[in-house]
């Protein structure tokens, strides 16, 4: 695609920033890229951990491994994803985590989705990085060898949509669409921005910009803003569904989702 | 000759006698502790006795200008009144605004401090002839507001009054001292002024002070004046700090019936926009109330007081904590009922915070059943105002029993309702949820003062987006300590923290204030100092007082009921974060494990 995928834009952001903010709004816990050695990544909210992969062009077992022994000791649980899916949803990754989460003989949640094996939007014990660390040794690269040396949970469509939320702000499991080829890349351009819903309080709410809720698509909450010709200046704030508050313009958005913008001085 | 801004001398009182003496403030302390805040908590450790009855007569009670007031710098005419709490035992400082700083700085002094008792009810004048105590028996179980109006219809003109309502007469801990209907509210001033026999105080300049160099002090003013009306102010100027309630609301952070949720479905009914469809809205009403002036203190570019009628017809100033307090926090979303609630707490001379606090713990007593008055209900409007007129008269042994704050009353029912007495070392919460704000849990559990957000401004911190306000750490601990510095050093220049957006590099750009009005060369690294010195004097003064490890604490609801958010996570503080996080403070103070600094620390502030 003549860029790496992990820079290529997507609704003004990059797919490697959408898909870290995106995890880490799931997980509430770190979130570890893994690059080749020397690679350059484009640019990464504060706090994300950066992973070299010692070892080059081993597949994904490689890269698994390398991403779980990075979170030894940080976290016992992980969400393993490709750098490369635009419509991954905080839903999903809450879905399949949960079932690791909440099995307690279960390494590995494996969602068999849109008709494939997804080891890549996948959790995982973090305690797997040995094994899998020594398959890439044996030159045994398939996620397959490493799920024969596990328990593993597979998930189908029926088994994910069980779970409402995540049927209801993602239905068709659009979570699992990666962007293999130029034509790839070029539909999920195509496709509109995730709808979400926005209000403004404070100061912010006047002139043309009633407090709302105003429904707008936008895949980052500096789209959001602009949507509404809002000015997102150090003087604005903006809280993602009640939660996290951030001035970051590139702060991913998913479907379903609420944006309040603030005035920065809120409080006494 | 004392540099410029200031006399270099506190005026002393004794109301018992009625006599006075001038206390010589050398530079050395001026420059240390600047004025307001700080050098009032000087004044507390070189004057007070020990140990003494915060509403017994050696207990000083210390008006404190500042080197800024008088100038034309904008909201730089303050005042700051200090003495020890009767809610707290420890110290207090509530800073008001207005006519009365200028003219009480220009009676000839930076501070006045009254000590002892008066033999009658009375009225304490301070002009260029010295002082007076006049009777105040005609005044007895006025408001502040009325008293303030007669005082100065029988003075004349020139004078300004500082008065004590009806609850500080009657000792209640959480009574104001007021001026021009602005309160010195936090801590109980009103109750150790009624203690000393004061109705009111009433000042008249009768001197000059000078600026070291006033052609800076004007460029200066004119600067901070443009910037004054940028959108680092739009807020306060177009909305009032009300418009919080909402956002508050919106990111659970809403203290909700005692703390027992961070949100309230009533919030657009105390809060929200207008619909648009009531004959005569106007932008800046809201449902249930409409603005009908706004206002601002003397020297002040901002204005950001908004005065509502409700739709009922009472009239109040509406702030965000006392709508919070009487609202949301008792459960009442009725408009009318909230500035009915507000305005009698202006009558009484009351804080709305610790009214809304004490009177929401005792809702969850009665409950509970642990008091006996089935009549008093969350959400109830009429049990609202019942329970402040209680207060208020203290007729009533309920009445009685809530006159002490919520921590002395707690201990009185017992049982566990101490465990959901939503106070810090006695001062009653504001309305910032600390589960859901970990910087501001912090700042609240610390604070010299007790529960304050005006003393620590670390929801700043957990505002911002820099960090997770629901993952307390490190991060949260260092932005608490500089909040906590900052407004130690604009609550003694004085400066209204409503301006605290304007200035990019703080320090630096109130050293420039402080050196052109002085003369002298102070710098950022200097005021950054005199902050950390103003913290510690006022923790040095609270252990003297007798302040404990446990005093920097939380109330046990706060850390052991999580809140669900909308977002799917669970807000929790635990006991082990909260205390990970004092320690840090602790630590990054240079305190000891437990609090305390170490006495080459203490020598060092120049307090003996």
């Amino acid at each position: 695609m003549g860029t790496p995928k992990a820079a290529l834009e997507w609704h003004g952001s990059t797919l490697l920033r959408r898909t870290v903010g995106i995890v880490a709004r799931a997980t509430n816990g770190p979130v570890v890229v893994v690059r080749a050695i020397g690679q350059d990544l484009p640019g990464l909210p504060e706090g994300t951990l950066v992973a070299d992969d010692p070892r080059e062009g081993k597949g994904p077992v490689q890269g698994i491994a390398a991403g779980l022994a990075a979170l030894s000791g940080r976290a016992e649980v992980a969400f393993v994803s490709s750098t490369d899916m635009p419509f991954l949803h905080p839903a999903f990754i809450r879905r399949v985590l949960g079932v690791v989460e909440e099995g307690h003989s279960t390494d590995v949640a494996l969602p068999v989705a849109r008709g494939y094996r997804q080891p890549l939007a996948a959790a995982y014990r973090v305690t797997l990085a040995e094994a899998a660390e020594r398959l890439v040794k044996q030159d045994r690269l398939r996620p397959a060898f490493l799920f024969a040396e596990c328990q593993v949970e597979t998930l189908d469509d029926a088994t994910l949509k069980r779970d409402p939320v995540l049927a209801a702000l993602d239905p068709d499991l659009d979570s699992v669409l990666n962007v293999n080829t130029p034509a790839d890349y070029a539909a999920a351009r195509a496709r509109p921005a995730p709808e979400v819903t926005v209000q403004l309080f404070g100061t912010l709410a006047k002139g043309s910009n009633a407090s709302g809720p105003h429904v707008v698509r936008a895949a980052t909450v500096g789209g959001a803003a602009d949507a509404l010709g809002l000015v997102f200046d150090r003087h604005v704030t903006a809280a993602l569904n009640g939660d996290q508050i951030t001035r970051d313009r590139t702060t991913p958005l998913a479907a379903g989702d609420t944006v309040f913008f603030l005035s920065a001085d809120a409080g006494g | 000759m004392p540099a410029g801004g200031y006399f270099g001398q506190a005026l002393v009182v004794d109301v018992t006698s009625g006599t006075s003496r001038n206390q010589p403030l050398p530079d050395s302390v001026l420059r240390g502790y600047i004025g307001g805040s700080g050098l009032g908590t000087w004044l507390l450790c070189q004057l007070g006795t020990a140990g003494a009855d915060p509403l017994g007569p050696r207990a000083p009670l210390a008006f404190v200008f500042s080197p800024l007031v008088g100038t034309p710098l904008t909201t730089s005419a303050k005042f700051a009144v200090v003495a020890k709490s009767p809610l707290t035992g420890m110290l207090t400082d509530a800073l008001a605004s207005s006519q009365f700083a200028i003219a009480g700085k220009l009676t000839g002094h930076d501070a006045i401090v009254i000590d002892g008792r008066a033999p009658e009810l009375s009225v304490l004048l301070v002009d260029g002839d010295g002082i007076r105590l006049t009777s105040a028996a005609h005044l007895a179980g006025m408001t502040a507001a009325d008293t303030d109006r007669h005082v100065r219809g029988e003075l004349g003109r020139g004078w300004r009054v500082a008065a004590i309502g009806p609850a500080g007469e009657l000792g209640i801990r959480y009574a104001t001292i007021s001026h021009d209907g602005r309160h010195a509210g936090r801590g109980g001033l009103g109750a150790v002024m009624g203690a000393k026999n004061l109705k009111a105080i009433a000042v008249r300049a009768a001197a000059k002070v000078a600026t070291a160099d006033p052609a800076a002090v004007l460029a200066a003013a004119r600067d901070l004046r443009e910037r004054s009306f940028g959108p680092a102010t739009a807020k306060y100027r177009e909305l009032g700090t009300l418009a919080n309630l909402l956002t508050f609301n919106a990111i659970s952070a809403l203290p909700t019936r005692n703390f027992q949720a961070a949100t309230f479905d009533g919030a657009a009914e105390l809060a929200g926009p207008t619909a648009g469809n009531v004959a005569g809205d106007a932008p800046g009403d809201i449902q249930g109330m409409r603005r009908v002036a706004r206002s601002s203190c003397a020297s002040c570019t901002i204005g950001c007081e908004h005065i509502y009628r409700s739709r009922g017809g009472k009239q109040a100033r509406v702030e965000y904590e006392n709508v919070f307090a009487l609202g949301p926090m008792c459960g009442v979303s009725d408009p009318d009922a909230v500035l009915a609630a507000s305005a009698r707490c202006d009558e009484l001379g009351i804080d709305t915070i610790s009214a809304g606090g004490t009177i929401a713990w005792a809702m969850e007593c009665a409950e509970r059943g642990l008091i006996d008055a089935p009549w008093l209900r969350f959400g109830d409007s009429a049990a609202l105002l019942r329970a402040l007129d209680e207060i208020g008269d203290r007729g009533t042994p309920l009445g009685s029993l809530l006159a002490e704050g919520s921590r002395r009353a707690s201990r009185t029912v017992g049982a566990d309702s101490a465990s959901f007495a939503s106070h810090v070392k006695g001062l009653e919460m504001p309305g910032y949820e600390p589960r859901t704000l970990h910087a501001m849990a912090l700042g609240l559990a610390v604070n010299a003062r007790g529960a304050d957000h005006n003393r620590s401004g670390a929801y700043e911190a957990d505002l911002s987006g820099d960090l997770d306000r629901l993952d307390g750490g490190d991060a949260h601990v260092a932005a608490a300590i500089e909040t906590e510095d900052r407004a130690a050093v604009m609550d003694s220049l004085i400066l209204c923290k409503f301006l605290r957006g304007v200035f990019t590099d703080p320090f630096t750009e109130w050293a420039g204030l402080l050196s052109a009005v002085t003369g002298w060369e102070v710098s950022g690294g200097e005021l950054r100092e005199t902050a950390r010195r103003i913290v510690m004097a006022k923790r040095v003064y609270n252990i003297r007082e007798g302040w404990q490890p446990a005093d920097d604490w939380l109330p046990d609801r706060l850390l052991n009921e999580p809140l669900s958010l909308p977002s799917g996570r669970v807000a929790t503080l635990s006991a082990d974060r909260l205390r990970a996080m004092i320690g840090s403070y602790y630590k990054m103070r240079s305190l000891d494990p437990e609090g305390r600094p170490d006495p080459a620390t203490v020598d060092d502030l120049g307090l003996a």
